[in-house]
């Protein structure tokens, strides 16, 4: 194999026929090595199937006259303009959706496939394309998190997806994906309206958005992997800019999600109370604790634009617990991130500080749960569903503030 | 002497009267002209809000905005949203408009010394000027003191909000120092005055930093030196056996 260039070429016409192959891969930047996993996999995940892969990468070129040992024959490889530097890479951007919808119209697939840098198994891929392929629009993975995994995810990504848009997707900002052609089109023009603002590093909400439109969404488990974590940033910042993108949709999406609509029937979970081993509290519980009390001792005139006197009071009721005690009501939680999202509606103050301002609440929600579940892993799941839960049965107390936010003012 | 005494007074409660009296009409002038045109303000922005809300102006703007000015705006602005900062502007215009109004109607109304009216116009503006570096400063007093409390808080220091207060008072004594210097009062005084405070809050602030975070300096010097430094939300396992951290927030 002779490697060839493909970094700088612009998106041509195909010189693969369109309609070649009914699968397209679109990769992300990858290292040679890491590449060449990557197409093994995909060409172990389906052998005999043509695949068009595409990658922004230097492409190594396939003689398919000659035996090949990795069975890549049935790959077909071809360039795509990434843009990496507006992306963060642990999750998909504007940019990423824009050139695989593009690239999937021009060559006419069915099925798109976006993959993220993580190596992925056989059996994910292969679920993957067959949820696409039996007509589902969007599929997303579901990883196996530990207790103290994802914390942004569990405490406000899912239970708000959840809630708002009725769409039970545990990750809804994915790495990796399937769509269909009709989804791609509908992220491609929302990422396209984000692009032509110089934002193709923006982060787009897939499942609201298929969610939204009524198509159909499904998540499958990706065994053994982790979502893949963000850049060495501080986490005040991405904190920031993630909340920051999921409030700027839920504001996009005001008239879908104010509209009632049956929630799906869930098994009730019983609530559990902390075990033994959560009355002694680690040190690192004890830092986040420590953080929550100076929040509470300096942003009082902050928190006293956002939230309601009934939940100012919850919290220094909090703070006066002691720390094996330590314990925040998932409802109480659920109206304090529906009052921020409000007041990052309305403008209540600047931006970056009402998301700075959330930050210390959050990481007490965080010193809660860690301390309840204590490391088990069913606790955890447990702790999340409800919380999402509450994010529920408090969305009446979301759609009031956000149509009457005055009459909640003291 | 009794008599030219009485006289004497007389003469000057005459002259303050008849002064007073060629007064009233220009104040009374100046009164009415202000008077008329805050209604008209009033009436003006109420009109305005109106139709620009049921032009739906604000989300006509977001949609059509493609350089984020709405947002910039929006940020500085205390509450807000176009329209209400467009109804504002009309107002405070036909406040502004009155004032020049009522001065040129007392300079018609007292022509017997139109100095007065001739010092008092320029004045006028140095007034608007020196309201208006009073309020910038304070906008930006707020922004900063929160930005800097809200960092603070975030990054576990014990003293943000004394951080946060010292900010606020450093950009809002520099503001009043300029407003008295736009309008020429104290002079050398206020410089002298604006100098000390100055300097008194900085120091302060010095020593309130450099003697209450000298942990946070040390982190910082170590991180310099290409150590690991403990980041507090991130936070990761003490003993090394797994290298995955400890918590995960993404």
């Amino acid at each position: 194999m002779s490697p060839t260039s493909f970094q700088d070429a612009p998106l041509e016409a195909p010189a693969t026929p369109a309609g070649v192959a009914d699968i397209l891969v679109c990769l992300p930047s990858l290292s040679s090595e890491a590449l060449q996993v990557s197409l093994e996999t995909i060409a172990a995940t389906f052998p005999g199937e043509p695949i068009l892969v595409a990658s922004p990468n230097v492409l190594p070129t396939i003689d398919t006259d000659q035996p090949n040992p990795n069975n890549l024959s049935t790959l077909t490889l071809i360039a795509h303009p990434a843009d990496n530097s507006s992306s963060p890479g642990w999750v998909l951007t504007a940019s990423d959706y824009a050139s695989a919808a593009a690239l999937a119209s021009s060559y006419n697939t069915p099925t798109l496939m976006l993959l993220g840098a993580q190596p992925t198994s056989p059996a994910f891929l292969r679920a993957l394309a067959d949820s696409s392929r039996s007509m589902i629009d969007l599929t997303v993975p579901r990883f196996n998190i530990g207790p103290s995994d994802s914390l942004v995810n569990s405490a406000l990504l899912y239970p708000l997806t959840r809630a708002l848009f009725g769409a039970d997707i545990h990750f809804p900002l994915p790495i990796d994906a399937a769509l269909s052609p009709r989804m791609a089109q509908r992220l491609a023009s929302s990422a396209q309206r984000l692009i032509a603002i110089n934002q193709g590093g923006s982060l787009l909400w897939p499942a609201a958005e298929a969610s939204v439109a009524g198509l159909s969404i499904r998540e499958i488990d990706a065994e053994g992997t982790l979502p893949p974590s963000p850049p060495q940033v501080d986490f005040n910042t991405l904190f920031g800019s993630v909340a920051g993108s999921l409030f700027t949709d839920i504001e996009a999406r005001a008239s879908f999600w104010q509209r009632a609509r049956p929630l799906p029937v869930r098994p009730l979970s019983t609530p559990f109370a902390p075990s033994i081993e959560a009355e002694i509290v680690s040190p690192d519980i004890l830092s986040i604790i420590e953080n929550f009390h100076i929040a509470q001792a300096n942003l009082q005139e902050i928190w006293s634009l956002v939230l309601p006197p009934q939940s100012r009071l919850a919290f220094k009721k909090l703070s006066q617990l002691p720390p094996s005690a330590f314990s925040m009501d998932p409802a109480l939680w659920a109206r304090t991130v529906y009052d921020f999202c409000l007041a990052f509606h309305l403008r209540t103050l600047n931006r970056n500080h009402l998301l700075g301002a959330m930050t210390p609440l959050y990481l007490a929600w965080v010193a809660s749960h860690l301390r309840s579940v204590a490391d088990d892993p069913t606790r955890a799941q447990q702790s999340i569903e409800q919380t999402a839960a509450a994010f529920e049965s408090e969305k009446s107390y979301f759609v009031s503030r956000w149509r009457w936010p005055d009459r909640f003012n003291p | 002497m009794e008599q030219q005494i009485v006289s004497a007074l007389r003469q000057s409660l005459h002259r303050i009267v008849l002064v007073l009296v060629s007064f009233l009409p220009g104040i009374l002038a100046f009164l009415l002209a202000l008077v008329v045109f805050v209604l008209i303000g009033w009436g003006l922005a109420a009109l305005l809000r109106r139709v620009l809300t049921s032009l739906r102006f604000d989300e006509r703007l977001i949609a059509s905005d493609t350089h984020g000015t709405t947002n910039v705006l929006s940020d500085w602005s205390s509450s807000s949203s176009p329209t209400r900062l467009a109804a504002r502007i009309a107002f405070w215009i036909c406040v502004l408009l009155g004032i020049a109004v009522g001065i040129i109607a007392f300079d018609a109304s007292y022509s017997a010394d139109s100095q007065y009216s001739i010092f008092l116009l320029p004045y006028v503006a140095h007034i608007t000027g020196a309201i208006l570096i009073l309020l910038v400063g304070s906008l930006l007093a707020r922004f900063l003191s929160r930005s800097v409390l809200i960092g603070a808080v975030n990054s576990q220091l014990h003293y943000a909000r004394f951080l946060s207060l010292g900010i606020k008072w450093l950009v809002l004594v520099l503001a009043a120092a300029m407003a008295l210097d736009h309008l020429h009062i104290g002079g050398a005084i206020v410089e002298l005055a604006f100098g000390i405070l100055f300097g008194g809050i900085v120091l302060t602030l010095a020593l309130a930093v450099g003697l209450g975070s000298r942990d946070l300096v040390t982190r910082s010097i170590e991180k310099t030196m290409e150590k690991p430094a403990v980041v507090p939300t991130e936070l990761t396992p003490r003993d090394g056996a797994d290298s995955r951290p400890k918590l995960r927030h993404f």
